[in-house]
């Protein structure tokens, strides 16, 4: 399972990045939150959601001996993590990284994406993290 | 905590800046926003008090719920206007003020003027003020560019002044990111009157929730149920242009200056269907589900380049049908033009309006304005902006607003179309009677935000009107019956949503299944952890409001203040589907008598002494 992004869609309205920081830390920052949308509001107004992709090959453990399974349902990461991200995908604020842990299964940020810019997807990964269905 | 939120009292004669903290009485009694900027608007106020002078306070609020998951996070701008000379306010949506509260505050008061130009830069609870002396003279966008590049973060908001508030326009807006504006009554030129170019901000602080786990859980529910209403979907898609098909049917359109009030046929020109095909996507302002502006780009023909968002239903009537100019791709440019200048786009179009109708009528011409005014001609219009925001040949008159009327002369002053001196706007009232008493009593002037119950038009059964609104109230928009009650109710509501920061377009606008008091009392409970109920919302809606009027009580305004264009009572309107329609002086006087007991103010429109105590506001 993966939160897939249709970026021609998103409004950049940052509610998913609200409710991220609000159902993991109980606070809303915008900047603790595992998604983020990068926004161009002073020109082309677009808006690209990032987070993690849930690579088969979790590059970003590179050198860790520890258990893919249990980091995978963990949110807040070292910002070590995010520096090994090929696809710069985790928010890093301070001393840690906000990486996407699907909420353990019902992702809040796709329950407030109005426009569909995020879905839910269970397509296959292959090891670049690409998806195929 | 989002209480934790403090307030600024910035000097810029001589830098000094004081942060405190906001009592919590006075979050209990004006909420923020809208709220505390009129208490705050009330110490300074007086009637010889010059918009233009140090001493009048510009202040910045931000709602109560700004920031939060609170259905849009929107920022009231607050002085007293120099377009009307009265009570200034405008409400701003975008990124600005959730930045604001990201980096600690909610309130700035800004008095003085400063020697040089400067800007102020806010950043997780501090507050410094820069050299603004390069950006003198660059647009709205390039001014945001430009400090964003400064300050090497692209993270930063800011709302600034264009030309038009160097100039000190008297129409001159604030602007912030493509397209947003605190728009109307001038609140651009006061911070160009105190040399401040912009106010820039950036925090990432945390903004603690009361009931994390609970708020998310209503929150979820309440935007599921929103999101339903055939109105939020139909906003989603299409923006506020969707109103622009409406009101072109009913007749209730400003054509030419209110000459006339439908386009007919010819409204599928400008319908919100003709804008799809310039149209690249739906954005939202911050924290707001419904993303009703576009995107939009125009790639070929004599505007090929212009790029931006919107254009809104008032920008379009005002630049379009008001001016007789059905020319789209013309009206998207002179509203990018206007947001670049930071003119406000309904006193633009309003103010060239008048202009038109006095050239057709003959009182000024073509020595006087340079260049023909003729209706429909939006290549003219063009050039005239050009002159309003610098300020050159005909359009430093008018940039005068409608102060102009001494250049005009006593012939001109009927067709500027106002009431307390502030120009009506895209719409003509002349039908729908809750709209004509709204425009009439508003405390900032001619203007459809501060009550506009668009309900009216919907016919709904009056049983359902008769539970909203607490009283009979007829379902016939051209009946005056119960159309006080109904202003009343919406002007309460619309001042506790801007307290709140929450999107006019999201609450009981035009749709009875959108939010009101209810739903805010519980946000604010379990967000801000304060209890508020249904009915300490609609005193809070009340006290914002009579504290508003005490201003205008100020300013010697009483009941004959609270009137219409003369045309809307002498004047039926001439052809379409609301032809014959006019305002019976007697049964205006009889809503407002309705209007007047609602509030607890006497006979004259003056709020009563035990009004004022009950509300709190007597001291």
């Amino acid at each position: 399972m993966r939160i897939k992004v249709d970026k021609k869609k998103c409004s950049g309205c940052h509610l998913c990045e609200m409710v991220c920081s609000l159902f993991h830390l109980g606070v809303i920052n915008t900047e603790k939150s595992a998604i983020r949308i990068q926004k161009d509001d002073l020109d082309s107004s677009q808006n690209i959601p990032i987070l993690c992709n849930q690579c088969k090959e979790m590059k970003c453990l590179n050198g860790e001996a520890v258990r893919e399974g249990l980091e995978k349902k963990r949110f807040i990461w070292d910002r070590k993590r995010a520096e090994r991200c090929p696809f710069d995908a985790l928010t890093v604020f301070g001393e840690n990284a906000y990486h996407c842990d699907l909420c353990g299964g019902t992702p809040q940020c796709v329950k407030v994406c109005t426009p569909k810019a995020l879905r839910i997807s269970n397509g296959r990964r292959d090891n670049h993290g690409m998806v195929y269905f | 905590m989002v209480l934790d939120r403090k307030i600024a009292f910035i000097d810029l004669r001589d830098g000094s800046i004081e942060i405190t903290p906001l009592s919590l009485d006075l979050r209990e009694k004006f909420l923020g926003g809208r709220g505390i900027n009129m208490y705050l608007l009330s110490r300074y106020y007086s009637s010889s008090m010059d918009p233009f002078s140090p001493e009048n306070p510009l202040i910045f609020g931000a709602g109560l719920l700004t920031g939060t998951l609170g259905f849009g996070s929107r920022i009231n701008i607050t002085a007293k206007s120099p377009e009307s000379g009265h009570l200034g306010d405008s409400s701003m949506g975008g990124e600005f003020g959730a930045e604001l509260v990201k980096a600690g505050l909610s309130h700035l008061v800004i008095t003085g003027k400063s020697k040089n130009p400067v800007y102020l830069l806010i950043r997780n609870g501090e507050i410094e003020i820069r050299d603004a002396q390069k950006l003198i003279g660059l647009d709205t966008v390039e001014t945001q560019k430009r400090i964003r590049i400064e300050l090497g973060d692209e993270e930063v908001r800011v709302a600034c002044i264009g030309v038009a508030g160097e100039n000190l326009v008297r129409y001159a807006a604030i602007r912030s990111g493509m397209k947003n504006a605190a728009g109307r009554t001038g609140m651009g030129a006061v911070m160009g009157s105190k040399n401040l170019k912009a106010v820039a901000a950036r925090g990432n602080l945390d903004i603690r929730i009361s009931e994390p786990e609970k708020y998310l859980r209503y929150y979820l529910n309440t935007l599921k149920k929103l999101m339903e209403t055939k109105w939020a979907q139909a906003l989603g898609k299409l923006g506020t242009p969707l109103l622009f098909k409406y009101a072109n049917a009913m007749g209730i359109l400003s054509v030419r200056n209110n000459q006339l009030t439908t386009v007919g046929d010819q409204g599928r020109h400008l319908a919100a269907e003709a804008l799809e095909p310039y149209s690249t996507g739906m954005l939202s302002c911050f924290a707001c589900p419904a993303h009703c502006r576009h995107r939009f780009s125009i790639e070929e023909g004599r505007y090929k380049g212009t790029k931006g968002e919107g254009p809104e239903y008032a920008s379009i009537g005002s630049f379009g049908t008001k001016l007789g100019n059905l020319d789209l791709e013309n009206i998207i440019y002179v509203v990018e033009l206007c947001n670049h200048y930071g003119l406000d786009t309904i006193s633009t179009g309003s103010y060239i309006a008048w202009a038109m109708e006095l050239y057709q009528r003959g009182i000024i011409d073509q020595d006087r304005t340079g260049l023909p005014l003729v209706w429909g001609d939006g290549e003219s219009v063009i050039e005239f902006i050009h002159l309003i925001a610098n300020r050159k040949g005909f359009g430093d008159i008018l940039a005068k607003g409608p102060f102009a009327k001494k250049d005009f002369g006593e012939s001109s002053h009927d067709y500027l179309l106002e009431v307390k001196n502030f120009p009506i706007e895209m719409t003509d009232e002349r039908l729908p009677k809750s709209f004509a008493l709204g425009m009439a009593t508003s405390t900032r002037g001619a203007c459809h935000m501060r009550s506009r119950p668009s309900l009216d038009i919907l016919g709904l059964p009056e049983e359902v009107l008769k539970r909203i609104y607490g009283g009979s109230v007829s379902n016939n928009f051209s009946s005056y019956k119960g159309k006080g009650r109904m202003v009343w109710w919406h002007e309460l509501l619309n001042a506790v949503s801007d307290a709140l920061g929450v999107c006019r377009f999201l609450t009981v606008f035009s749709s009875p299944h959108t939010l009101q008091y209810r739903q805010f009392s519980r946000l604010i409970f379990l967000s801000a952890g304060l209890n508020l109920g249904a009915k300490d919302l609609k005193t809070i809606g009340e006290r914002i409001y009579t504290l508003e009027r005490m201003m205008l009580i100020k300013d010697g305004f009483s009941r004959q203040e609270d009137t219409l264009p003369k045309r809307y009572f002498s004047e039926p309107v001439p052809e379409g589907p609301a032809r014959g329609e006019v305002i019976l002086r007697e049964e205006f006087d009889n809503m407002l008598d309705e209007y007047y007991r609602l509030h607890g103010w006497d006979q004259n429109g003056v709020p009563k002494r035990t009004t004022l105590k009950r509300l709190e506001i007597d001291k």
